[in-house]
């Protein structure tokens, strides 16, 4: 039983995380009905910038911010170089395109930051919290990451649900042609959405790389987590995304912990074919029927 | 204030319009009948900047508007309200209405907003609720006040009447008549219900397979019984 506590203990961050990235790829398949495998790659970049800005000042909070921005920057490009002339073509066209873009942005951050791994500590004391007599698997680093998050996710339903913005957003999402016949202009909109997956992105890598290291392919393994949370939570659902991204995080550390870390994705593929199988709108997605 | 000049529109390998010419004044309703497929969509999708045109203008108090992008059309005072469910289910009452003219001042948007409330009580009554818990009649109602929300000098109304009841549909469209009537609204009617329409009408337009056949005023061409059969259905 105090096994089951600490694996779901020291599961929680690493939800999180995952549910912020799973966040990410709604808010970009919200926009353009695009699943963007180069949301971890444009983590993955953002980070080497976070840990570069770091060395260089010595400041982790510095490191985050300048991510921030170029998560936001590395949105729009991606979105005006690749996806916006493919898309013009066909959906599939511009999925396969993100593929190009990741390992394109993988080579990048090899040739400038080299490919070896390296270590990216974090800001603050990462180790267990004492209490009881026994210390448990979550550090104040651990409650940084859930505190960030949560407040990252109440922010952005502030700006979805609060502002003409977010209204603008949501209504492009669900049904463009009547924002344009209301005077939105959708395409800025989808701009919007890339733009924000990729800050939210940013703040996922900058927040997992403690957890591990960072190497150009080292988030590589979370694409496949954040993708089955956001596919069960319904791919279009930003409640959706982060439940099942906190969800996956926990069901990962269970796996981990009874049996061997290196069965987790091979389970995450199993609730999805599972979701796929009987649930294939999602969870708690707005539309009826969808096609993968 | 909006003139049709020559247009003609291709939608997909079908000609949906030939050379159609038409004029909407300002403070009546003007309405265009046929029967399905006869291009009444076609013509509402292509003003609203929806299909591009082949060949013809548009006009919009003399300013040519041929080609436009919707969001431009619509801030320069043409809204349509499409054919359908053209209202956002995922959203509420308020924030339906509330997407409708978002570049306006803030004052503007208020004044319209009252109005629309006045026009349509129910949807002042529900504005908290989402927008799939309302019924037909009130979801094109909510369709019509967030055109109107967007401060239209001209209103485009493609097929109302689908899949409502007919006492609901004259209801909406005797509003909208006098809406046109008091604010020099020039309003055109789009209609497979060719009686209903003509009714509140002060000009009506049969087109079919994508051509006019004939226009005069409403009332000659629903006393017209060869035009009826012919075209009507009824």
């Amino acid at each position: 039983m105090i096994d089951f506590i600490d694996y779901l203990l020291g599961g929680i961050s690493s939800g999180a995380i995952i549910a912020l990235m799973a966040l990410a790829l709604v808010l970009v398949w919200r926009s353009t009905r695009v699943v963007n495998f180069a949301q971890l790659g444009q983590a993955m970049f953002t980070t080497y910038i976070a840990l570069t800005v770091r060395e260089l000042t010595g400041s982790w909070f510095l490191g985050l911010i300048i991510a921030m921005a170029a998560g936001l920057v590395v949105g729009v490009i991606v979105h005006f170089l690749v996806i916006r002339p493919v898309k013009r073509l066909d959906t599939s066209g511009a999925i396969i395109a993100t593929f190009g873009v990741l390992i394109a942005l993988e080579a990048l951050a090899a040739m400038v930051w080299g490919g070896d791994p390296e270590a990216f500590p974090p800001p603050i004391n990462n180790s267990g919290y004492e209490a009881f007599g026994r210390i448990w698997p979550f550090s104040p680093y651990d409650l940084l990451v859930l505190a960030s998050v949560v407040f990252l996710v109440l922010a952005l339903s502030v700006v979805f649900t609060r502002t003409n913005v977010g209204l603008a957003m949501r209504a492009s999402a669900f049904n463009p042609e009547v924002a344009r016949l209301s005077g939105v202009r959708v395409n800025r909109m989808l701009v919007r959405g890339w733009a924000i997956a990729g800050l939210v992105g940013a703040v996922a890598g900058v927040l997992v790389a403690p957890l591990s290291t960072l190497s150009p392919t080292s988030f590589d393994i979370f694409l496949v987590f954040a993708f089955v949370a956001a596919v069960i939570g319904g791919l279009d659902s930003l409640v959706g995304a982060v439940a099942f991204g906190i969800g996956t995080g926990l069901v990962i550390a269970l796996v981990s912990g009874y049996s061997d870390s290196s069965n987790a994705p091979l389970v995450a593929l199993v609730l999805l074919v599972l979701n796929l199988l009987f649930k294939p709108e999602g969870v708690f997605s707005h539309h009826k029927a969808r096609a993968v | 204030m909006l003139r049709i000049d020559a247009l003609s529109v291709n939608y997909g390998a079908v000609e949906a319009l030939k050379n159609v010419s038409l004029d909407v004044p300002p403070g009546r309703v003007t309405a265009v009948i046929g029967a399905n497929g006869a291009g009444k969509s076609t013509l509402m999708r292509t003003l609203a900047g929806l299909e591009k045109p082949l060949a013809g203008r548009v006009l919009f108090n003399d300013e040519d508007i041929t080609g436009s992008k919707p969001e431009d059309i619509v801030r320069m005072g043409i809204a349509l309200v499409p054919e359908g469910r053209s209202t956002i289910p995922d959203l509420t009452v308020a924030e339906n209405l509330k997407l409708g003219g978002m570049w306006r001042t803030h004052a503007q948007r208020a004044t319209s907003l009252t109005r629309v409330y006045a026009l349509f009580p129910v949807l002042g009554e529900r504005r908290h609720l989402g927008a799939d818990t309302l019924s037909g009649g009130e979801r094109q109602q909510l369709a019509i006040g967030r055109a109107l929300m967007t401060g239209p000098q001209a209103l485009l109304l493609d097929e109302p009447s689908l899949g409502l009841a007919p006492l609901i549909v004259t209801q909406i469209l005797e509003l909208v008549e006098h809406m046109a009537r008091d604010s020099g609204l020039a309003v055109l009617l789009v209609e497979q219900n060719a009686a209903t329409a003509l009714r509140v009408a002060k000009t009506g337009i049969v087109l079919n397979l994508g051509e006019i056949v004939t226009s005069g005023p409403a009332r000659e061409i629903a006393q017209d019984e060869e035009l009826r059969h012919a075209y009507l259905g009824y």
